[in-house]
């Protein structure tokens, strides 16, 4: 998968989930976090989806601090 | 050291109490919280000891702390039932009580101070960031409990910022640059670190799995291993919650928080039991 690929199905996958997300969102840098993007209920299903993107598995107990921030650092901590 | 401190008596059931220079040291540390408050003119508020449990209801907190609650529990107000409890054995030698019928408990002993405020601004709409403060005796049952660090009930100042996402984190940017400021002029050994709250199951609750990837909360840690303060972004978790807006949106929310007998622990450790504590 290239990092355009990953990038875009981690978008589409927010904005399945926030159909009132403006246009163009979320950008690469946006913090979907703080813009209530992602939430605790959803966090554990977007793992998943992780895991299927990649094709490995993630183990939860090593996630770090920030690694949900933004599109650019789940991508940099799980497809680089 | 901390048996020996003047002015504080453990009662040996999770609390302590204060009196004399402690409890002048205890009264100044308050004052110079809420000195910071004041930077905001953060409006100050005195709420009671209870709580109903809807409003704790409202944000699930029975289903994530509910090892920490304390229910106030009151004897069914007939007077059939009230005889029975006085001609019975109300307390035993062994200090335990035996109530007769008890009436339905409806509330729940402070367990943090701030959520007093996310209830007393439910369904309100700002248009500017909005500054609060209060203090409260705080009950959170422990497993075990240390004089001053960790006990049943305590005393616990907060501010509180409710605005948007920019003014929430500037406020903890600017509280969190108080705060070192202060420590770093008396000396004292502390340090900010990531935190998560004392989560029931943690494992099989996603919101510790959220604070464990989204840093929003900082513990003070005094010599590495005891919080006396922290700071704590909500994201809009109270304004979904209780309905509290802010240009339309929920608002966000932040608060520090103090504890008060625990910076006590911490200035009786560093500078000693009988001071000379800063001025």
């Amino acid at each position: 998968m290239t990092a355009t690929d990953a990038r875009d199905a981690l978008r589409t996958w927010i904005r399945e989930r926030n159909p009132d997300v403006p246009p163009g969102e979320p950008a690469d840098g946006t913090r979907i976090i703080e813009r209530r993007y992602l939430t605790s209920l959803q966090v554990a299903d977007l793992l998943l989806y992780i895991e299927e993107l990649r094709q490995a598995p993630v183990d939860p107990h090593r996630l770090k601090p920030g690694v949900f921030a933004s599109i650019d650092s789940i991508h940099a901590a799980f497809f680089e | 050291m901390i048996d020996s401190v003047p002015g504080l008596r453990w009662v040996g059931n999770g609390q302590s109490v204060l009196s004399g220079p402690l409890l002048e040291l205890a009264e100044r540390l308050d004052a110079r919280f809420l000195s910071w408050a004041s930077r905001w003119d953060a409006e100050d508020h005195r709420f009671p000891p209870v709580l109903s449990a809807s409003v704790l209801e409202r944000i699930d907190w029975f289903r994530s702390f509910q090892q920490l609650a304390t229910f106030p529990a009151c004897l069914e107000d007939d007077e059939a039932n009230l005889a029975r409890f006085t001609d019975g054995q109300p307390v035993d030698a062994g200090g335990t009580v035996h109530p007769t019928d008890l009436a339905p408990i409806s509330d729940v002993l402070t367990p943090a101070a701030c959520y007093h405020l996310y209830d007393h601004c439910a369904g309100q709409r700002f248009d500017g960031p909005r500054y609060f403060t209060t203090r409260n005796t705080c009950f959170r049952r422990e497993v075990e409990y240390v004089p001053l660090e960790r006990q049943w009930s305590f005393s616990m100042r907060e501010i509180v910022c409710m605005g948007t996402v920019e003014e929430t984190r500037a406020f903890v940017d600017e509280a969190t640059r108080e705060v070192d400021r202060f420590v770093a002029g008396i000396g004292l050994r502390v340090e900010w670190e990531h935190a998560s709250d004392p989560f029931f199951r943690p494992s099989t609750n996603p919101q510790y799995l959220m604070q464990q990837v989204d840093p929003t909360k900082f513990e003070l840690m005094f010599e590495d291993r005891l919080a006396i303060a922290s700071t704590n972004l909500h994201h809009d978790h109270f304004g979904r919650a209780f309905h509290i807006e802010r240009d339309g949106e929920p608002v966000r929310t932040a608060c520090v928080a103090f504890g008060i007998e625990r910076w006590l622990s911490a200035f009786v450790h560093h500078f000693g039991p009988e001071g000379p504590w800063p001025s």
